[in-house]
């Protein structure tokens, strides 16, 4: 994690400035610009304008527009017309006359050598922050070679515009030869003479403005041949460094701005043809607003495009890094400020934000080490995966779980890990593809278990460790290191932490061992699961069989390495349920037509939401249909149990029953069974402690409807169950839950007499 | 069934004891902290009545907060 977090500190994109900002030499934010042109705040976008270049009526006339060489647009359909735009804002806003600032005046003395472009530029921002300024020239007046590179008229109203309520002393017709004794009268000095100009044997290859060898004395960038804009740039830098100079006392010239780093996604940009103004120069108003709109704002923000987590509450690596810090190590005693508590568990795990961060910055590894260092401190709240925990226990449970050697023989070759929502999802998933395995590979065992994924994305480190180590003894015992699994999922799992198991997908066995023949066809789209991201081979073998079973096959915009979790991944649900269903939502509108998937959770969810979906092993052993109903929750547990019994009837003689007659003492109607599902709460643990309250006699009765009301503990949630007695059981009314624990309940009635 | 709303406390009885429930201070805890609050609570044994209402609205939003505090 410490990695990751240094690389986001150190490497992360996102703060870097657009290409048109970086090579501007006034450093104009442009992103923030053409904001503001685009939504005709021409007023706004002039001021920021007439800030970063002094100058504003000259330099949107001179500017060699360097901007619009570096534009991403250039080689699409045509640089975004930045020069035009910053015209438009001159033109357009109603105001243009600068502020005026009440400030006392300072003491230091400031004389600037050259009245051209340059001097006239340092010479405004020192007025303007009223220093007393100086400027001495050869000739008899202001503006060197600017009135002649463009209209005087513009050049002489600009500087009077600018200069209105700034004052300063013009000494004309003066050559300075020596420096050094011409400097000794003032507090600083600014050599700006121009192309040509005397540089007293300053010559430097910059930054500029730099700081010479006589202290006080500075040297723009003109001598080095600037163009009049670079120069105007220059004497608004050298305005800063000389200020720091008569602050601190240090000879210091401008810093070296590193050229930007940024790498733009190649999304961020569709077609958009530049916008010609009708008058052939000038745009009109609403001309300008939509050239400025064709501006993508050039920013590295990969993540927040392709990252749902990122998208969804807009925090990008940086800010993350540092509130990661805040959660994990807060500041104050009581721990207030974990901000991203709730944030570190809602992270799916997918990967994406790895494979799709030009810098390969792995924001979901920082998330899950985080979880990680929250889960030790005991600071991560334990109703975000309890379900899931519980979960796992269910399927880790006798009735459930197996680890059995192939049918007639006492070792396995391999065994066949279907993992453990592939048979809650349908048991016929498991019991179709295992007879499909054994009639190719007749020494396969089977292993009904978990991979240890809930505990793994909940931090659980002892669980998790007890559920590799049960793995491991289960395979020792049927004397096999080779699985075949159906969900990609437990592939990464066996991969990070059971190296010693050779792993295969069963979909890639059967892309080798042939396909059963198969009904249908169509166009389909084939939804990757995340965990395929790193498996070409599965994802290929996927599509072989479809397009040999004659399915039609539709891209989805995210598959193949850029896959998208479900949603499922990281079993966020019940951590934040809003942005889960968001999530949901976004990747069933991604393809019109059905979709194929080979992970069964992917299939539950697209399904329960209304998306036509099938698992490969629907396709290819003829089994549900695209919409048949996901089951609930309480159906995930009972198929389960149901899978185990079925596989040892059928292969091993198995004559072991159920307890659905217990179940059966239980009436629940189909509205209450959804809300149940809805809230996670499971129909076995309802009746348990419906039956405890009848049990211990505390229950609370409504004397109107003679309906009982009654509490449980379920793991840490507090159950509340509203029943009426019938003839051999019960009849659910409603039931709720909370997170919040019910205390001393037992101990007195709260009263101080009681 | 939907998502109901409870019976007045008048109408409740405490099932061991036979006698109705009355607004009674109780205490509650979640991640570490602890709450007083007066809830329909049966006055000789001290059983408590949390309805619907109360666990999926004031509860759950106290729940969410310390969550994310």
């Amino acid at each position: 994690m410490l990695d990751f977090r240094r690389m986001i500190r150190e490497d992360c994109l996102e703060k870097e400035d657009a290409f048109c900002t970086s090579e501007c030499p006034f450093h104009l934010d442009v992103r923030e610009f053409v904001k503001k042109v685009s939504r005709g705040s021409f007023n706004s976008a002039y001021r920021m304008y007439a800030n970063a270049v002094g100058f504003p009526a000259i330099v949107s006339e001179l500017c060699e527009r360097p901007c619009e060489g570096a534009c991403p647009r250039r080689d699409l359909d045509g640089a975004v017309a930045l020069r035009m735009l910053e015209a438009a804002s001159v033109r357009y806003a109603s105001n243009t006359k600068p502020n005026n600032y009440n400030l006392p005046a300072k003491e230091g003395r400031i004389a600037i050598v050259g009245g051209g472009p340059g001097g006239l530029a340092c010479a405004l921002r020192l007025a303007n922050k009223k220093y007393r300024v100086t400027i001495c020239d050869m000739s008899s007046k202001l503006g060197g070679g600017l009135p002649r590179a463009m209209d005087p008229g513009v050049v002489l109203r600009e500087l009077e515009l600018q200069f209105m309520y700034e004052s300063y002393s013009f000494v004309p017709d003066l050559e300075v030869t020596d420096i050094e004794a011409f400097a000794s009268s003032y507090d600083a000095v600014y050599i700006s003479t121009g192309n040509g100009g005397a540089d007293f044997g300053f010559s430097g290859e910059g930054p500029f403005p730099m700081a010479t060898r006589l202290p006080g004395v500075f040297i723009g960038e003109e001598t080095a041949g600037a163009s009049p804009v670079r120069r105007i740039a220059c004497g608004l830098r050298a305005a800063t460094v000389i200020e720091s100079y008569i602050k601190t006392g240090v000879m210091k010239g401008a810093a070296a701005v590193p050229h930007t780093r940024m790498i733009l996604d190649p999304e961020a940009l569709r077609h958009s043809p530049p916008v010609a103004p009708l008058d052939g120069e000038l745009y009109s108003k609403e001309e300008a607003a939509r050239e400025a709109s064709r501006c993508v704002r050039c920013r590295c923000d990969a993540c927040v495009r392709h990252c749902g987590l990122m998208a969804y509450y807009s925090k990008f690596p940086k800010r993350l890094e540092e509130e990661i810090e805040a959660t994990i190590n807060p500041g104050t005693l009581d721990g207030n400020g974990t901000i991203v508590t709730r944030f570190i568990s809602t992270c799916n795990q997918c990967g994406l934000c790895g494979t799709i961060c030009p810098k390969g910055i792995d924001i979901g590894e920082v998330l899950r080490a985080s979880h990680e260092a929250l889960s030790e401190k005991g600071a991560m709240p334990w109703a975000f995966h309890e379900f899931w925990l519980r979960d796992m226990d269910s399927a880790y449970a006798e009735r459930s779980s197996l680890a059995a050697p192939p049918p007639r023989r006492e070792r396995a070759g391999s065994v066949f890990f279907p993992g453990c929502q592939l048979g809650a999802s349908n048991p016929e998933y498991v019991t179709e593809a295992y007879r499909y395995i054994l009639d190719k590979k007749p020494d396969t065992g089977i292993a009904l278990m978990c991979c240890g994924a809930p505990a793994a994305w909940a931090a659980d480190g002892a669980k998790h460790s007890e559920s590799v180590r049960a793995i491991r003894e289960a395979f020792d015992r049927l004397g096999s290191s080779e699985a075949i699994l159906a969900c990609p999922t437990c592939m990464d799992m066996f991969a990070r932490y059971l190296p010693g198991i050779k792993t295969v997908l069963l979909y890639d066995v059967m892309a080798l061992w042939g396909v059963p023949a198969v009904q249908g066809g169509g166009t389909v789209s084939v939804f990757d699961p995340c965990s395929a991201r790193h498996k070409p081979l599965t994802r290929l073998s996927v599509r072989k069989i479809l397009v040999e079973s004659g399915h039609e096959l539709e891209p989805l915009p995210y598959e193949g390495a850029r896959a998208q979790c479900c949603s499922w991944g990281g079993q966020i649900s019940t951590t934040a349920p809003n942005y889960s269903k968001w999530l949901v939502n976004n990747r069933v509108s991604e393809g019109d037509k059905p979709y194929v998937v080979y992970c069964s959770n992917c299939r539950d969810i697209f399904a329960g939401s209304g998306k036509p979906a099938k698992h490969i092993l629907d396709v290819l052993f003829g089994l549900g249909d695209w919409t048949r109903r996901p089951p609930t929750q309480s159906e995930r547990r009972r198929n389960r149990v149901f899978l185990k019994r079925a596989l040892l009837r059928e292969y091993w003689q198995g004559t072991e029953q159920g307890d659905e007659e217990n179940m059966r003492r239980l009436v629940i109607n189909g509205d209450l069974r959804e809300k149940l599902d809805r809230n996670r709460m499971l129909e076995e643990d309802v009746l348990s402690t419906i039956e405890s309250c009848e049990k211990s006699g505390r229950v609370i009765i409504d004397t109107q409807t003679s309906r009982r009301f009654g509490h449980g503990a379920v793991g840490s949630m507090t159950y509340w169950v509203e029943y009426s007695l019938t003839e051999d059981g019960y009849e659910l009314t409603n039931a709720y839950s909370h997170r919040m624990a019910i205390e001393m309940e037992d101990i007195g009635n709260g009263r101080k007499d009681a | 069934m939907g998502e109901k709303m409870p019976s007045a406390p008048g109408k409740l009885t405490c099932g061991l004891c036979g006698v109705p429930l009355e607004l009674i201070k109780a205490q509650f805890g979640y991640l570490g902290h602890k709450f007083h609050t007066e809830v329909p609570r049966c006055p000789k044994c001290g059983q408590v009545f949390i309805s619907e209402e109360l666990a999926r609205g004031r509860m759950a939003e106290v729940e969410t907060l310390l969550e994310d505090k």
